[in-house]
């Protein structure tokens, strides 16, 4: 029987497969997955947004300034800056040849252009409302002297203007081409400056950010949202898996890389698995317990001072956070440039004092409700450990146990003797006391209404020079601690877990990832 | 039949409409509100207000109620609150999950649960019957979260047969999905198979007595024939009236079992959007699973006439 030869068919059909084979390889690209809770709002940076939105955005955006590692502020777009007209203009040097996603090269005009486009009511650009009247200061001109200049006018001078212009949930107040949007005026898709452009935004399934590659790097070493941004993946994939269990199971199985926010309990779980490896670091959430100062019986502050003495903040952060959080009783989040010697100062347990305060307040054992809730676990159990530890000087909690949409209208509305509650991030010291101090009169969820302090963290808010500052930060936080509004127990920590094969990961102060300088293996 | 069936379908109206005032009313009864979780300890007193106008929560609540009916009425359940993605859709990707499983742990209960039944009754008073009593007895009163807890611990953790957390969507990964979906459907099927045992049994005792089953046993008719023939149909009715209003309540959303299994079921979805005050998806949730029950209902009342001949459509 003649052998049969093969067909002419076959022959081309397996060349094919070969040449589709041997490009498939070539073309191989490193894809990093890692996970949203919920899908992005938007694409327009700093308005319909969330903290999802904005971390994805970040990678694709960038800012005249840019928050550092250590939250104190660094230039981005901006060469460098100058501050002149007693603190009043802001002019930015621009730096030379950076390329927008379509290739044009960034001028000042450009500057302008964004900038403009943020303060058009139109834009409904989140931090608008910071330089109207009643923010932080009103920005009177927006000028372009020359191609690499632009100077900024303000009706006065502040120290929160560039770190609300870094602010990521402003959208780092974006530089981004007109191209951004169409000729109707209408918002299409950033056209930035940043490391990866925006790829598929399938909604509801993920978000794709693909590696730019005319992107004009900085030298210094990365930092917070600026340094250098070595991008080392073609793709990053943002997946949006709501239930953290069902993205745990995807990390372990293989089909995430990266996912973030881990609950303690998740963590302790994920220690002991050989294919993860951890990322703790610390966070600039806070962490406490929150008295309301004009409760009939709270108002006396020996009895709130009493609470304080009767715990012991290490202790409970310890059992809490199983380690990966330290004891701090300022307001000021640790490791932020502000946090001095002065704000290691707190309480320290002292039971005989405590004792000896209540009885000079005439304490008898009235019952004081604290409010707490669950879905926050580290909460609870803080309100658990310091009613047990105020159990010990006769101070008798009752926790009450809420949703946390319950509690937060609570807090809101003021109305709690006690609640154990959790703040989320401050950028700045001005607005880390700003979110606790002010009249309650006006703003019921202010936790401590002292006019003077009221005046100092208005000084802070308007003195741009660090150690006039810093000693303002340290005179409030003295009396902070006298005054006993609130008892800070922790900061809390970033708890991210990764696949082994990820190098070059790093969290810091702002709890959003950063895929620049992270490779695939 | 198909007048018979314009009217069910026509009565469903009020009653869906009445549920929908009920738990509008109810939503926003609870303290706390969606504007409120979003911006959560950094809600600005205006920024917050601004939010509400722009979800139109600041309208008053018959208004911010008829915009929703009229939206309703065009098919629109709205976007949710938090995730600004489309309700319906989203109820309808949460639903299947937790249909696959209800659907198919129900049908599994119902063929054990059935012979069961039917058995125990034929034998009534002997030690099998007792032992099927007692078994269903105490499939009843263990509750789900704890079984499905046991089993968890004895397939996921001890013996390593199944995966502990997570779910895998079927289209993705047919077998991998399996695996998340045994144990929850092991678990309701264990627990349905308790009441459903019973009423089987309670129904063949009944037709176990009456003249057409002595009549049919004096004729010499083969007693698996009696029972196949004449009990089975007879008692099978009012045990298929509970299989309906089972499935309608578990279609509901199976809240405890999906969080137990880590599930992303319709009960979740129900649970984490009350959480979040997610207003629009609450209110789809709770609007579909009213549908749910209705459209369950009427199936069941459609297929009676194949199980008892008495009972015509007219």
């Amino acid at each position: 029987m003649p052998r049969r030869r093969p067909s002419p068919a076959w022959t081309v059909g397996l060349a094919a497969l070969a040449l589709w084979a041997m490009l498939g390889k070539a073309g191989a690209e490193t894809l990093l997955r890692t996970r949203l809770n919920a899908d992005i709002r938007s694409t327009d940076p700093g308005t319909n947004r969330d903290a999802n939105t904005d971390g994805v955005i970040a990678h694709v955006v960038e800012g005249l300034v840019a928050f550092r590692d250590d939250t104190s502020i660094g230039p981005m777009l901006a060469e460098s800056w100058t501050v002149s007209n007693e603190g009043k203009t802001y002019t930015f040097r621009l730096r030379h040849g950076v390329k927008f996603h379509n290739g044009a090269t960034m001028t000042a005009d450009d500057v302008v252009w964004s900038l403009k486009r943020w303060l058009d009511p139109a834009t409904q650009w989140r931090c608008l409302s910071e330089f109207s009247a009643t923010g932080i200061a009103r920005i009177e001109k927006i000028e372009a002297p020359d191609p690499h200049t632009v100077a900024i006018t303000l009706d006065q001078p502040t120290a929160l203007f560039l770190p609300t212009l870094a602010r990521p949930d402003c959208g780092q107040t974006a530089i981004i081409h007109r191209d951004s949007l169409g000729p109707d005026g209408k918002w299409i898709a950033p056209v930035g400056t940043g490391p990866f452009k925006l790829g598929e935004w399938k909604r509801g399934q993920y978000v794709d950010v693909i590696r730019f590659d005319g992107y004009a790097s900085r030298s210094e070493p990365r930092t917070g949202y600026t340094g250098a941004k070595d991008v080392k993946v073609d793709r990053v994939r943002f997946n949006v898996i709501p239930d953290s269990s069902a993205a745990k199971a995807g990390l372990l199985s293989g089909s995430l890389d990266v996912i973030m926010s881990l609950s303690i309990p998740d963590l302790e779980e994920l220690k002991s698995r050989p294919e993860v490896q951890l990322s703790i670091t610390p966070a600039l959430g806070l962490t406490g317990i929150l008295f309301q100062t004009k409760d009939p019986l709270l108002k006396d502050v020996r009895i709130r001072r009493a609470i304080a003495l009767s715990i012991d903040t290490a202790q409970i952060v310890d059992a809490v956070m199983m380690g990966t959080a330290r004891p701090n009783n300022s307001a000021l989040p640790l490791g932020g440039p502000f946090y001095s010697e002065a704000q290691s100062h707190g309480y320290t347990q002292n039971i005989a004092e405590a004792k000896k305060l209540l009885l000079e307040a005439g304490y008898r054992g009235q019952p004081i409700k604290m409010i707490t809730n669950k879905r926050y676990s580290y909460v609870f159990d803080s309100s658990v450990l310091v009613q047990a530890m105020a159990q010990t000087v006769g101070i008798n909690i009752e926790l009450d146990v809420m949703d946390w949409a319950a509690q937060l209208d609570r807090y809101n509305r003021g109305d709690y003797q006690s609640m154990a509650f959790t703040y989320s991030a401050r950028l700045d010291p001005s607005l880390s006391f700003e979110m606790l101090t002010g009249p309650k009169a006006t703003q019921p969820r202010k936790v401590w209404d002292n006019p003077e302090a009221q005046e100092m963290l208005r000084q802070s808010m308007m003195i741009d020079d660090a150690a006039k500052r810093q000693a303002l930060f340290d005179e409030m936080h003295k009396r902070f601690i006298a005054d006993v509004p609130m008892i800070v127990l922790f900061n809390g920590a970033e708890l991210t877990a990764l696949r082994k094969g990820i190098k070059g990961y790093a969290g810091w102060l702002y709890p959003q990832p950063r895929f620049w300088g992270v490779t695939v293996e | 039949m198909l007048g018979y069936l314009a009217r069910r379908l026509a009565m469903t109206i009020p009653t869906l409409l009445l549920v929908a005032v009920g738990v509008f009313a109810l939503v926003r009864l609870i303290p706390g509100d969606p504007v409120q979780v979003m911006l959560g300890d950094a809600a600005d007193p205006a920024q917050a207000a601004q939010l509400r106008a722009q979800l139109g929560l600041d309208q008053p609540i018959p208004v911010q109620f008829m915009h929703w009916i009229a939206k309703l009425a065009t098919g629109d359940f709205g976007h949710s609150i938090t995730n600004n993605l489309e309700v319906l859709p989203l109820i309808l990707d949460r639903f299947q999950v937790s249909a696959v499983i209800v659907l198919v742990a129900v049908a599994a209960a119902a063929c054990i649960a059935v012979p069961a039944g039917l058995v125990a009754a034929w034998k009534q008073n002997s030690l099998l019957d007792l032992s099927v009593v007692g078994g269903a007895t105490l499939l009843l009163s263990i509750p789900s979260f704890w079984l499905g807890l046991l089993l968890l611990l004895l397939f996921g953790l001890k013996l390593k047969w199944l995966p502990v957390i997570g779910y895998v969507p079927f289209a993705e990964n047919f077998w991998q999905a399996a695996t998340f979906i045994v144990l929850p459907i092991a678990t309701l099927t264990m627990v349905e198979i308790g009441v459903l045992t019973r009423m089987a049994r309670a129904a063949s005792i009944e037709v176990l007595r009456l003249e057409y089953v002595t009549h049919a046993r004096a004729k010499g008719v083969p007693e698996w024939r009696v029972l196949a023939r004449h009990v089975l149909p007879n008692a099978f009715a009012p045990t298929w009236t509970l299989i309906g209003l089972v499935l309608g309540h578990l279609l509901g959303g199976i809240a405890v079992i999906e969080t137990v299994f880590t599930l992303p079921g319709l009960g979740r979805l129900l649970v984490d959007s009350i959480f979040a005050r997610d207003y629009p998806v609450v209110q789809g949730c709770l609007l579909f699973t009213a549908v749910i029950y209705v459209v369950v209902n009427l199936i069941v009342d459609l297929c009676y006439p194949l199980f008892d001949p008495r009972v015509t459509v007219a």
